[in-house]
């Protein structure tokens, strides 16, 4: 009943006029905003009220309330409410296609002189806690200086290395205790000269700062009421929302915070009263909830559930429900890895066949169509900057199931007609079913292809081993924040090749090293993000380590009575922060 | 009796020591590794490291294991995100949440959907299974049986949705399932848990109106049942007070076993209704590779089948004067 039947659309015009949506969001691409940018309050949602509770039906409860240790697109979300960092993404469209980078809680996004080696930050004035106490210098500290210490985790590393200048878990040498045993980090790394003012100090130039702490695992953590483990429960939080109550696993809610000052925040809304947050809900559940749209459902929402694959297709082509739903991208990027190690993989023919002759056809199937699946050209996602909605290198938008007849000729061009395959596929229900279908593709290409099943749980773990046995094998990639520096090099450096890093097909091409290391020092993202476009087409046209699967998709809908419902492509999801009761 | 209950409970408490060790073997031999799931996008061999030495999984499993034991039983103040009084499972992996209190927190919720259930397929069940008895071999008895037949084969994973569909979004006539402190508002207690009970109930009443039948149909064809009523004694009597003790024995095992096994967890209707029970909360242990977790919830429904077992076997006394304990 669930799953691959869906009707799918119809492809070619679907798939056209979102590429010309995506050609008018790759034109915007998210630049660094001054303090004029940065000054609060946000601008109104229009015919927003103030007042009322909103229901939330959730999946997930939250495992981490720390920012330190959020990380999770759920936790990731709440914490928009919640929290707050030197940074975040101001929407500067009613679409949630078009945003700028500014100050959150600094008077605006960074300043450097140095090209990206020095990163100077001034908080604003009537920055507040919940608790009442003002937010000063000495809390940004100790925010930073308590990633170092052995119980964080399970957040993001980046600013960590960078401040430390290294790559791995090497950066808790600096700090290996925190800031908990009266050690701090010198100023030469990180300094706080008054109460108002923060530098960080890189040895390397990284020109993505800003973007780095927009991340809810940078958000502020109170000096004062740094409680370590337990700030995990109990944060102190900053933003427009505080926790009146939190039952992990069963409800939290939500309520206006006082102290929140809106004339300090260009990003976020206080329209709704408070926030209901049920956990346990499955998508099934919280869509048919929504759907029925009765009594307390009315105001409700989900802010992560996705609206489940059998209603789908029902709830996009149903006109009366199209002011209740919303659709977008989610960050993640399928793609097939060629395993680079392998001695008969060295040969490019063999590679472009494979490029060639792959079926995208049943992965889009498999997990209910094109409104779940979009079929991808380049490995760039369409809210990155960079993405170009034309580079589609195999043809795979015009014929994704593939193109089995050039395949088979460059096989034959290369002398290798029959070579041995093998596929190592996630065992899960929707990769037997798009394994088997790729491969008969791949067959009919001329490869004698061997599937080979890998548990769901360990699957990442086999394929991320070195000398592991699979040629080919399908992952997926997710952005952490709107630039291709969170997936180019994470994916392709040469240099990172090592057990469990994420160079999964093990390519070490010493161009795009050395892109790599260019790109990540321009300091102009608009510029860089055009780099990184240039350097996507040299990792598909000339190394072929790669095919692009899909841009992953998801549907969300809510109540009746929810105003303000907008598909944010940084949340990747509900804005939450914009929501109203009609 | 004292001596039976002792006996009882040592027995218990060994089969339960054993479970912990095969909980504690199979976890670690599973290829499945809880770092993993913790330590993100930009995992490696030293992160991994880290995860372990903080949650002390790089200590020996036997250490592992007697620090279990220790703590169990001993209580612990070395966790760092706050005191574990005995009986101490730990702090949960994934959510950090003290073991111990989860499973109290949780309870209620399960408690009162089984015994709401119960009572509903206690009565429904047994009532239609002595009125088949009752009605043997008329049309009453055939539309009983076929009836138990069919509903007894379906699934609380079909039926759930079905009556969620029909019932509560379809017609509004009951409300969206969900819990409600029955302390803080008893009328939406029962509301919240009315479909929940019913679709719970259901295939055990059926499963019950079939036991009940053929064991009543048995009791009245031994040899005490046709004494008594050559002896003159009316119809019912012979049915409720000879035949129904009779077959109580067997209904009571089976029912003890039921509410031991549902009290530790109804996994599947939790699920469906998005109650959060003890069920859903193995599913989580599982899913998260929860080692503390998975060894209190493992425990904990062991603990209950284990104990409505002994209880079981005590009330033998009661409805049967023959059974002696000792």
């Amino acid at each position: 009943m669930l799953t691959g039947c869906s009707k799918g659309g119809s492809d070619a015009g679907d798939n056209k006029k979102q590429d010309e949506q995506n050609a008018q969001r790759q034109q915007a691409s998210i630049k660094f905003g001054d303090a004029a940018d940065s000054t609060g309050p946000a601008p109104a949602v229009p015919g927003a009220k103030n007042g009322g509770s909103m229901e939330v039906l959730q999946r997930d409860s939250y495992a981490h309330l720390d920012p330190a240790q959020i990380y999770v697109n759920d936790e990731m979300t709440v914490a928009q409410l919640i929290h707050r960092g030197l940074t975040g993404y101001k929407a500067t469209s009613n679409d949630g296609k078009q945003h700028e980078v500014v100050g959150d809680l600094a008077t605006d996004s960074g300043t450097t002189t140095d090209g990206g080696k020095t990163w100077k930050y001034t908080l604003k004035d009537g920055i507040k806690f919940a608790d009442g106490t003002p937010i000063t210098s000495k809390d940004v500290r100790q925010t930073f200086e308590r990633l170092f210490a052995p119980f964080i985790n399970q957040g993001p590393t980046y600013i960590q290395q960078w401040l430390a200048d290294t790559t791995g878990t090497g950066y808790r040498k600096l700090l290996p205790d925190g800031p908990y045993k009266g050690k701090h980090l010198p100023d030469s790394v990180l300094s706080t000269p008054d109460d108002k003012t923060i530098v960080f100090h890189f040895q390397k130039p990284h020109p993505d700062l800003p973007y780095a702490l927009a991340m809810a695992g940078y958000s502020v953590v109170s000096a004062k009421g740094d409680t370590k483990e337990k700030y995990d429960k109990k944060p102190v939080t900053s933003g427009p929302y505080k926790i009146q109550s939190f039952k992990s696993g069963k409800s939290m809610v939500l309520v206006k915070n006082p102290d929140w000052d809106p004339k300090t925040d260009p990003i976020r809304h206080q329209y709704v009263d408070r926030f209901n947050i049920t956990f346990n809900q499955q998508f099934e559940a919280s869509t048919k909830a929504l759907l029925a749209d009765s009594g307390p459902d009315r105001t409700g929402i989900s802010w992560n559930n996705q609206v489940d694959a059998g209603n789908l297709s029902e709830v996009l082509r149903d006109p009366k429900l199209k002011s209740r739903v919303v659709s977008g991208y989610q960050p993640y990027v399928g793609q097939m890895n060629i395993n680079m190690s392998k001695p008969e993989m060295k040969d490019i023919r063999v590679r472009q066949a494979i490029a060639y002759a792959l079926p995208v056809t049943p992965f889009v199937r498999a997990y209910g169509g094109t409104d779940a699946m979009e079929v991808a050209g380049g490995l760039i996602s369409p809210t990155v900057s960079g993405y170009d909605p034309k580079f589609d290198p195999y043809g795979k938008k015009k014929k994704p199931a593939g193109d089995p007849a050039k395949a088979h000729a460059l096989l034959k061009a290369a002398g290798k007609l029959n070579m041995k395959l093998t596929f190592g596929y996630i065992n899960t229900p929707e990769g037997q079913q798009y394994s088997t279908a790729m491969a008969a593709g791949l067959k009919k290409a001329g490869f004698d292809v061997q599937r080979q099943e890998i548990p769901a749980e360990t699957f990442y773990d086999q394929v991320s081993k070195l000398n592991n046995t699979y040629d080919i094998f399908h992952t997926a990639w997710g952005a952490d924040w709107p630039s291709a520096s969170t997936v180019l090099p994470p994916l392709y450096d040469g240099r990172q090749i090592a057990d469990g890093a994420a160079n999964y097909s093990q390519v070490n091409d010493p161009h795009v090293n050395s892109e790599i290391d260019r790109i990540n020092t321009i300091t102009d993202p608009v510029k860089s993000a055009a780099e990184w476009e240039k350097l996507d087409k040299y990792l598909l046209t000339k190394v072929i380590n790669e095919v692009p699967t899909a841009y992953y998709k998801q549907t969300q809908i809510a109540g009746s009575k929810v105003g303000g419902l907008v598909y944010d492509d940084v949340i990747g999801g509900v804005d939450p922060r914009r929501l109203y009761i009609k | 009796m004292l001596r039976f209950l002792v006996r009882r409970i040592i027995g218990a408490v060994v089969i339960l020591f054993l479970l912990s060790i095969v909980t504690f073997v199979l976890f670690f031999g599973v290829p499945r590794d809880p770092a993993l799931l913790m330590c993100g996008k930009t995992c490696n061999p030293d992160s991994i490291a880290n995860i372990h030495h903080v949650l002390g999984l790089d200590k020996p499993i036997t250490e592992q294991y007697w620090i279990f034991l220790h703590n169990l039983v001993a209580g612990s103040d070395q966790f760092a995100q706050g005191p574990c009084p005995a009986p101490c499972f730990g702090y949960s992996y994934h959510t950090n949440d003290l073991v111990w209190s989860t499973l109290m927190d949780r309870l209620p919720t399960t408690v009162s959907l089984t015994l709401g259930a119960a009572v509903c397929f206690l009565v429904v069940g047994l009532g239609t299974g002595l009125l088949a008895a009752w009605r043997r071999g008329t049309l009453v008895d055939k539309t009983a049986t076929a009836g138990a037949m069919v509903i007894s084969s379906l699934q609380i994973y079909f039926i759930g949705p079905l009556a969620l569909a029909i019932l509560v979004y379809q017609t509004h006539w009951f409300d969206k399932p969900a819990y409600n402190e029955f302390t803080g508002d008893p009328l939406s207690w029962f509301t919240g848990l009315i479909i929940p009970w019913v679709v719970l109930s259901t295939i055990f009443a059926a499963q019950y109106t079939r036991m009940a039948r053929s064991a009543m149909i048995e009791q009245l064809q031994e040899e005490h049942v046709r004494t008594a009523r050559a002896k003159g004694m009316s119809r019912s009597y012979v049915f409720f007070r000879y035949a129904w003790r009779g077959s109580l024995i067997p209904i009571v095992t089976i029912f003890g076993i039921d509410l031991g096994s549902l009290l530790g967890g109804a996994i599947i209707t939790e699920y469906t209704f998005g109650l959060p029970g003890l069920g859903q909360l193995a599913v989580q242990s599982v899913f998260f590779s929860d080692l503390p977790l998975l060894l209190g919830v493992m425990l904990f429904a062991a603990t209950m089948i284990l104990v409505f077992n002994i209880v079981v076997d005590a009330t033998y006394a009661f409805i049967d004067p023959r059974v002696r304990l000792s």
